[in-house]
């Protein structure tokens, strides 16, 4: 040191400056290699998570076809505009509804209830502001990236269901997976394809049962993004693998002229089922009043969507329900083929003596249950004919409720039919509980509950299509089949890192056998067959050189004889033909118009006549001059 | 006499401590470079790297003494401009803050880091006589005075981060000119204990505003404070500095944190980040050495210095350095809240360049009259 200054310790305190300069050198050192050294591949994860992005390119669903291969619903391109939640965090929502409702035209509401249901989700995505968007609204968010670089446009395959709700129960719809579905384990659990928030899932019909088929696997496009979301440059790309498509059991010209029937009828409500009795494959299943299911997949979203869907759920006729699964109703007189059969097997009554009184009714204590008609004592071929009330009251007497409920077990009518559609139900089959469960004041089971049991009303509703399942079996013989939709699903070829999806073939289990002798299946399915050729209830459904064999059915609504106006019988049709070496199978329900023979079975016959225009030409009856004019 | 003088400059000029400096500022312009590649800050820095040199050498050659002796005259018009940059339309307002004058032609300067050098040459003056007395309370009052008076014109623009690094020249001299010692553990202690104290107070009273409070959280907890808010610049440079692992990872192909705009101010407060993504821990580390020998070589030119004077200059100097030093990266490392305060010979700015080089001047000026009397 060139000056005086020992006496202050000068040199030890510039020490201790030097000192306290390496030591801090020595401490940002030490972060350092916490930072780099100790958590550097942590910290480079991190990096790259926030500068690459996946955007996913939804995969198209698989279309579906009848089984002559015309195009039942496909998927068109359409354009979503949605915000990006990466680039929403820290920014409120609510500040966005105004300039978007107002730029695109989206009602408020739905921005604010969209906006809400995001934010209750840990981990949202995206959210949805405007499906469907049009050119319009694309030059919109062109116009506004800067402002709003969150907005994102993604074009989105869109459902397209046939016009005039045409299949609508079969093919039920599509929407977007709510957040309950997404917890739920059928969705959950999905390793293989697993379900994102916003995914279209089908919710109805064969989308439904069959999604796992039709949705495809979806790519994306791995890109860089800055800080504020931007794309920089394409990374990756992997092209979605579209979903298999599949091939229905469904005749769409059978299916078309049975909702004609309907359409047609009165009251514009009932049923047609057509299936092949010798394997289960439906070929037409029609339901009215029906719905347009390209409301849920398209139009939900919109206030007027909204309005129309409430107005369907609320609507006292149901036009959501399929009414062949889930309509439950009194079989009537179509009751009558599966006693007889189940009589004849538990010796109730035998092929050599089958006769029994009807007397025009028969009394249960002081009470008398009249006939229709008077038919003295008919065999069983002349009970189904005419349909002879009182010859199954005595019958059912005599196997009793345990011989009807014996048989009830033997036609799987106290189950589902293991249909290919979700929501069926089971019917309601007569036994000493559902009486309990029904009429509590007096649950005891007495004779004359076996006597309404046994003709069709008061302890059974069932199902039309377990109704024609059933009757397909007296029909084949005795053979029970899974009724079902789906031929097959399409393969799909091998897409980037997906894998091939092979070709699946709906798999028909063994049919149940139900043991029905031959000459007793012969007997019940004459008398079917008088029913529509020999003078019988049902000759409205005759087709000459085509043998029809069916039984009308009326379902009362209110109670023997009291056919008011709006409550009136259901009238009921099931039928098979040829007779004897059946082909294809039917069963039609019109709601309260009455008597069955009168409008159940003249649908019944047109959509024969349909049938064998395609198959029989030669059989065909000439189309009368109504049907002409129908088909234009 | 010239040449003989000429040739004594060359052998005893400093010429390691010039290199270093340079070398830092180059390796600081390619940091720059690889921050914002597409912007002119780089160039400019080249530009202010230049003129630094010429400025630097013209003081080397100045008898420092000279200087110091006309230190008030700079003062005041080091003062003089920090009151002009508080006038609206001439003081530019960036980012809230008034601390630029636009000069035509040459872009902007801040007073602010200039006014460092008439401060420290203040402070040298009045505590450069030799002493053989503690410290008296009117000398620390009056050095208290010729810090207060700059430092409160810049708190008015408001730079808190540039105020900041003025109590380090004060608090280095002091300790110098024999302060006692149990008044610097008594202030240490006192502050130390009275953090809490304060902050409670603060917090409470308002003094301290919400977003300083959350740029503290965020040091204490950075992965789970507001990594999208207040913790966004801190987080970010977390992220860079790691990522860039033993030996950076930019060559991989990868873009950068900085140039995906992920990490903000790349080129002047995180410059730190973006060396420690470039060049990972290797460099990051030789950075911090060259730091260190920098500043060991201004001590040392320190004990050698002719007089008083000159040693305050120069340890004052180092006392700035080292203080910016630490709170740059002290902020960069995530251990030390958000303050704009530059990273000395790396972080854009030629204001802060040039200071800088000034101060190396008057370092290599002291030196080479060490043996003159």
């Amino acid at each position: 040191m060139k000056f005086e200054d020992e006496t202050q310790n000068l040199k030890l305190r510039m020490t201790i400056i030097h000192g306290l300069v390496f030591a801090i050198l020595v401490v940002l050192g030490a972060r350092l290699y916490y930072l780099q050294v100790v958590n550097g591949e942590y910290y480079a994860e991190r990096a790259e998570n926030q500068r690459v992005r996946h955007l996913r390119i939804p995969a198209p669903r698989g279309a579906i076809f009848d089984r002559n291969g015309k195009l039942l619903v496909d998927s068109r391109s359409t354009y979503n505009i949605i915000l990006s939640a990466e680039d929403m965090k820290g920014k409120n929502l609510a500040d966005l509804v105004a300039p978007l409702s107002e730029g695109l035209g989206v009602d408020p509401d739905i921005l604010h209830e969209r906006f809400e249901q995001a934010r209750s989700q840990a981990a949202f995505e995206e959210i949805t502001v405007k499906e469907g968007a049009g050119p319009a609204d694309l030059a919109w968010v062109d116009a506004h990236t800067l402002e709003m670089p969150m907005l994102l446009v993604r074009e989105q395959p869109q459902r397209r269901y046939p016009d005039g709700g045409v299949l609508a129960h079969v093919l039920g719809y599509v929407g977007e997976i709510s957040p309950e579905q997404l917890k739920q384990p059928k969705f959950k659990d999905y390793a293989d394809n697993p379900y994102h928030p916003g995914d279209i899932v089908g919710l109805e019909g064969l989308e439904a049962t069959y999604d796992r088929y039709l949705r495809g696997k979806d790519g994306y496009r791995e890109v860089e993004v800055d800080s504020r979301g931007r794309i920089q440059r394409d990374l990756a790309l992997v092209k979605p693998q579209p979903g298999q498509d599949l091939v229905t059991t469904i005749d769409l010209d059978l299916q078309l002229t049975a909702e004609e029937q309907l359409k047609n009828s009165p009251t514009k409500r009932g049923v047609i089922v057509v299936m092949n009795p010798q394997n289960g494959e439906i070929l037409a299943m029609a339901s009215y009043p029906t719905f347009d299911p390209n409301l849920f997949s398209q139009r939900i979203g919109t206030p007027a969507g909204r309005a129309e869907a409430r107005k369907l759920l609320l609507d006292p006729v149901f036009p959501l329900y399929n009414r062949a699964i889930r309509g439950r109703y009194p079989p009537g007189s179509t009751w009558k083929p599966l006693m007889a059969t189940a009589g004849l097997q538990q010796g109730a009554i035998t092929l050599k003596n089958s006769h029994l009184v009807c007397g025009g009714g028969i009394t249960i204590g002081n009470k008398f249950t009249r006939c229709m008609g008077s038919h003295g004592a008919p065999d069983l071929r002349t009970a189904i004919r005419v349909s002879c009330d009182a010859y199954f009251y005595r019958l059912g007497l005599k196997m009793t409720l345990d011989g009807i409920e014996q048989m009830v077990d033997e036609f799987d009518l106290n189950k589902r039919t293991g249909v290919d559609l979700p929501h069926e139900l089971v019917s309601w089959t007569p036994s000493r509980e559902f009486k309990a469960r029904f009429n509590p004041r007096d649950a005891e089971w007495r004779d004359i509950d076996t006597v309404y049991a046994s003709f069709g009303q008061v302890y059974d509703f069932i199902t039309p299509l377990a109704s024609l399942r059933a009757h397909s079996a007296v029909a084949n013989g005795g053979r029970l089949y899974v009724p079902h939709l789906l031929l097959e699903a399409r393969p799909v070829g091998e897409v980037g890192p997906f894998q091939e999806r092979p070709r699946q073939v709906f798999a028909q289990s063994e049919p149940k056998i139900l043991n029905i002798p031959e000459d007793q299946h012969h007997l019940v399915v004459d008398g079917m067959w008088a029913v529509v050729n020999e003078a019988g209830t049902g000759t409205a459904a005759r087709i000459p050189g085509f043998d029809v064999a069916g039984k009308t059915g009326t379902a009362q609504v209110v109670g023997l004889g009291k056919d008011t106006g709006k409550n009136k019988d259901h009238s009921w049709f099931v039928s098979y033909a040829p007779a004897f070496n059946p082909e294809v199978s039917m069963i039609a329900l019109i709601e309260n118009v009455g008597f069955g023979g009168k409008f159940a079975a003249p649908a019944v016959h047109n959509v024969y006549a349909a049938y064998l225009r395609e198959h029989h030409p030669e059989l065909a009856p000439p189309a009368t001059a109504a049907e002409q004019m129908a088909k234009r | 006499m010239s040449a003989i003088l000429e040739r004594r400059w060359v052998r005893d000029f400093d010429w390691l401590l010039l290199l270093l400096a340079v070398a830092l500022s180059a390796f600081g312009t390619w940091m720059i470079f690889n921050a914002q590649p597409d912007a002119p800050f780089w160039k400019k820095q080249v530009l202010g790297l230049a003129v630094s040199l010429v400025v630097m050498l013209a003081v080397a050659f100045t008898d420092y003494r000279k200087l110091v002796h006309i230190a008030p005259a700079f003062y005041i018009f080091g003062l003089a401009l920090l009151v002009i940059v508080l006038i609206p339309h001439v003081g530019l307002k960036i980012n809230g803050q008034r601390c630029w004058i636009g000069v035509p032609g040459l872009g902007q300067f801040q007073p602010s880091e200039f006014m460092k050098i008439p401060t420290v040459l203040m402070l040298a003056r009045y505590f450069g006589k030799p002493r053989s007395a503690p410290l008296t309370v009117r000398e620390m009052i009056a050095g208290g005075l010729i810090l207060a008076v700059p430092v409160g014109l810049i708190m008015l623009e408001p730079d808190t981060g540039q105020a900041l690094t003025y109590f380090p020249l004060l608090a280095v001299v002091l300790f110098l000119s024999s302060v006692r010692m149990w008044l610097v553990l008594a202030a240490l202690v006192v502050g130390t204990a009275s953090v809490p104290g304060m902050w409670y107070v603060g917090t409470h009273s308002g003094l301290i505003k919400n977003y300083q409070q959350e740029r503290i959280n965020v040091i204490l907890d950075p992965e789970n404070a507001d990594r999208r808010g207040f913790g966004y610049h801190t987080w970010q440079s977390i992220v860079t500095v790691g990522k860039g692992g033993i030996t950076g990872s930019v060559s991989k192909g990868d873009a950068s944190q900085s140039k995906l705009k992920f990490l903000p101010e790349p080129h002047t407060d995180f410059i730190f980040a973006v060396t420690a993504e470039n060049t990972g821990f290797v460099g990051c580390v030789l950075l911090l050495l060259a730091y260190a020998v920098l500043l060991t070589k201004l001590i040392h030119g320190a004990r050698r210095a002719p007089d008083r004077t000159g040693m305050l200059v120069i340890m004052a100097i180092v006392g700035g350095l080292a203080f910016q030093i630490f709170i740059n990266v002290g902020m960069a490392l995530g251990i030390l809240p958000v303050i704009g305060v530059p990273l000395p010979l790396m972080s854009a700015g030629i204001s802060a360049i040039l200071a800088t080089f000034v101060a190396i001047g008057f370092a290599i000026s002291i030196r080479l009259r060490r043996f003159v009397n």
